[in-house]
C-alpha cells in the first residue's frame, strides 16, 4: 500500500516537473517570446531598452530558467509576476479559491443534471426521453464555451451555472452509455425476469456494476471543468485562475504561465489519482 | 435514428459543397469591402448584410467554413497519426516501453490543452500573417489533441497483440514492419478513424473558442470561429438576428457531427 502510494508520489512529481518543462518550452519556442511591447515604448532611455531586451533574453535560456525556477520553488519562492508586478504566490492565493468554489459547484451541478437525466433515460426506456437528452446534451456539446459564456454575461446569469451546461453533456453521455451497459447485463435481464422493481434494478444491480467506472469518471469530469472554465472566467470577468491564466498569455507572463501550469496540472493529477484511488478500494471492498 | 443521420450526411454535403464553392457562389471576396455600404442589412447583393468594415458576411461565411472545414480534418489528421504511433507502439512493445509512453500520455492528458494552446497561441507576433496564423493555430490543435486517442489505440494494438491471428502470424516468421503493415494496420483501421471522426468537432469547437477569445485565425482571414468575434458586439448593442448564423452554421455542423459519431465511440 505505501509502496503504491510512493510510486504514485513520483509519478505525480515527475508529471508535475515534465507538464512545467513542457509549459515553458512551448512558450519559449513561439516566435514572438522575445519582442516585448515595452520595447516599443519611446519615452524609454536606451539603457531601459536594453534591460528589458537582457532580461527577455535571460528566460529564453529554458533549461536554465526551470532549473532556476524549480531552485526557487523547492525555496517557496513562486516569483514575481512580471505583468502584474505581484508576488504569483499572492495571485494565487486570491484567485485558487475562487476557481475552486465554481469547480466544484460546476461539477456538482453538471452531475446532478447529467446523472439524473441519463438515470431517467434507462429507466424510462422511452425512446422520447432518450432523444430528448441526447438533443439537449448535443445543443450544449455544439457551442463554444466563450460563445455560451458571452450569452451568461448578456443575460446576467451566473457563469458557473454556464461551466455546469458545458461540462454536464460529457457526464450526461459517459453515464448514459454505462448505465445501458450494465443494463443490458444477462444478470440484470434475470433480476427484471424475477420481478425485481426499476428502483431496486439500478440500486443493487446496475450501480455496484457502473459504480467504478463512475468514480473515475470524476477525475476525468475535473479535467473537463478546468478546461471549461478558462474560457468562462475570462469572458465573464470572474477573477480566477482561468482569467489569471488569459491575462498572463496576453501579456506573455512566463512565470506566472509556468506556476499556473503546474498548479493546474497538480490539480488534475490529483483528482484523477483520487478517483482512482477510490475506483480500486471500491473495487476490492465489492470483490 | 437512421433519417437522422441520412439529414446529418446530406447537412455536411452540402455544407461542405458550399464551403468549397465560395469562389462561386460568394458576392465577392472575403477581405473585398463595400466601402459605400459597411454594417449594411440583409439584402439581395448581401444575403448577410455586411460587418463594420463593409465585407459581406455571406461570403466571409462560406469562406469561413472552408477554412474550418478542411483544416479540422487536418489537424485531426495529425492527432491521429500521433496517437497511432505512441499508442501503436506502447502497445506493440509492451513491458517499459508502455510504461513510459502512458507516462508521457498522462502527462499531455493532464495539462488542460486548451489553457497551454492559449498560452502558446498567445505569444505569437501580432503581426503574424493570416496564412501562417491558420497554419499553427491548427497545427497546434493537432499536435496537443493526440493523447486520449493514443489511449485507445494502445489498448486496441494490446488486445490485438494478444488474438490467435497474431499469433498465428508471428508463428508463421511475420515480425516487425510487415506484422504492422499487414495484420495490426487493417485491424486498427476502424479504431483509428474513429479517433479521427471524434476529433473533428473537437477541433471546429476548439478553434471556435480561440476565435472568440481572438486568439484563432487572424484578420482578413475568416473561420467559423473568428467569424463569432461579431457576437461580442452584437450581445452589448443590438440584436441583429443575421449576425448568429455563423454560430448557427457551426452548431449545425458540429451537431451533424455527433448525430454521426456511434454512441459506443465517445465511452470513458
Amino acid at each position: 500500500m505505501l509502496g503504491s502510494l510512493g510510486l504514485k508520489l513520483v509519478r505525480l512529481a515527475a508529471i508535475m516537473l515534465m507538464a512545467g518543462l513542457i509549459g515553458a518550452t512551448l512558450i519559449r519556442i513561439a516566435p514572438g517570446f522575445t519582442a516585448d511591447e515595452q520595447q516599443l515604448n519611446s519615452s524609454l532611455s536606451a539603457k531601459s531598452l536594453q534591460a528589458i531586451r537582457q532580461a527577455r533574453l535571460s528566460d529564453s535560456d529554458v533549461p536554465r530558467y526551470y532549473l532556476h525556477y524549480l531552485g526557487a520553488l523547492l525555496r517557496g519562492d513562486l516569483g514575481v509576476s512580471e505583468s502584474l508586478n505581484q508576488p504569483v504566490r499572492d495571485l494565487l492565493r486570491e484567485r485558487l479559491p475562487v476557481t475552486l468554489r465554481s469547480l466544484a459547484v460546476a461539477l456538482a451541478l453538471a452531475w446532478l443534471l447529467g446523472l439524473s437525466l441519463a438515470m431517467a433515460a434507462c429507466l424510462s426506456s422511452s425512446r422520447a426521453f432518450t432523444f430528448a437528452g441526447d438533443t439537449l446534451s448535443g445543443t450544449f456539446i455544439s457551442i463554444p464555451a466563450a460563445v455560451l459564456a458571452l450569452v451568461f454575461v448578456l443575460l446576467r446569469w451566473p457563469p458557473v451555472l454556464a461551466a455546469a451546461l458545458l461540462i454536464f453533456p460529457k457526464i450526461y453521455r459517459y453515464c448514459y452509455n454505462l448505465l445501458q451497459q450494465s443494463y443490458d447485463s444477462p444478470h440484470i435481464l434475470t433480476a427484471r425476469a424475477k420481478g425485481a422493481g426499476p428502483w431496486r434494478v439500478l440500486a443493487w444491480h446496475v450501480a455496484p456494476i457502473a459504480m467504478p467506472q463512475l468514480l473515475a469518471l470524476v477525475g476525468i469530469s475535473i479535467s473537463i471543468a478546468i478546461g471549461v472554465l478558462l474560457p468562462v472566467e475570462a469572458v465573464c470577468d470572474v477573477p480566477g485562475i482561468g482569467q489569471l491564466a488569459w491575462q498572463a498569455a496576453e501579456a506573455r507572463d512566463l512565470p506566472l504561465l509556468v506556476n499556473l501550469t503546474l498548479v493546474v496540472t497538480f490539480l488534475t493529477v490529483c483528482a484523477t489519482n483520487f478517483s482512482d484511488l477510490v475506483r480500486r478500494s471500491f473495487t476490492r471492498g465489492a470483490a | 435514428m437512421k433519417v437522422l443521420r441520412i439529414i446529418a450526411v446530406a447537412v455536411l454535403v452540402v455544407t461542405g459543397v458550399a464551403a468549397l464553392g465560395a469562389h462561386y457562389l460568394a458576392p465577392a471576396g472575403y477581405e473585398h469591402q463595400f466601402r459605400e455600404s459597411p454594417n449594411a442589412a440583409p439584402s439581395a447583393q448581401h444575403l448577410l448584410g455586411t460587418d463594420d468594415l463593409g465585407r459581406d458576411r455571406f461570403a466571409r461565411l462560406l469562406y469561413g467554413a472552408r477554412v474550418s472545414l478542411l483544416l479540422a480534418p487536418l489537424a485531426a489528421g495529425i492527432s491521429t497519426l500521433l496517437a497511432a504511433l505512441v499508442g501503436g507502439m506502447a502497445g506493440y512493445f509492451g513491458g517499459w516501453i508502455e510504461r513510459s509512453s502512458l507516462v508521457f500520455v498522462d502527462l499531455f492528458l493532464s495539462i488542460p490543452w486548451l489553457f497551454l494552446l492559449i498560452s502558446v497561441r498567445a505569444v505569437l507576433p501580432l503581426n503574424i500573417s493570416p496564412q501562417a496564423s491558420v497554419v499553427v493555430t491548427f497545427m497546434l490543435l493537432g499536435f496537443l489533441g493526440w493523447a486520449a486517442s493514443a489511449r485507445v489505440v494502445c489498448a486496441g494494438t494490446r488486445e490485438l497483440m494478444k488474438s490467435e491471428h497474431i499469433w498465428l502470424a508471428r508463428a508463421m516468421g511475420f515480425s516487425g514492419l510487415k506484422l504492422v503493415r499487414l495484420h495490426l494496420m487493417p485491424n486498427l483501421r476502424g479504431t483509428l478513424l474513429a479517433q479521427f471522426w471524434i476529433s473533428v468537432p473537437v477541433f471546429v469547437i476548439t478553434e471556435a473558442n480561440l476565435g472568440v477569445l481572438g486568439l484563432g485565425v487572424s484578420e482578413p482571414l475568416p473561420s467559423l470561429g473568428s467569424l463569432l468575434r461579431e457576437l461580442q458586439n452584437v450581445f452589448t448593442l443590438r440584436p441583429e438576428p443575421w449576425k448568429f448564423v455563423p454560430l448557427v452554421v457551426l452548431i449545425v455542423v458540429v451537431s451533424c457531427f455527433q448525430i454521426l459519431l456511434n454512441r459506443s465511440e465517445v465511452r470513458a
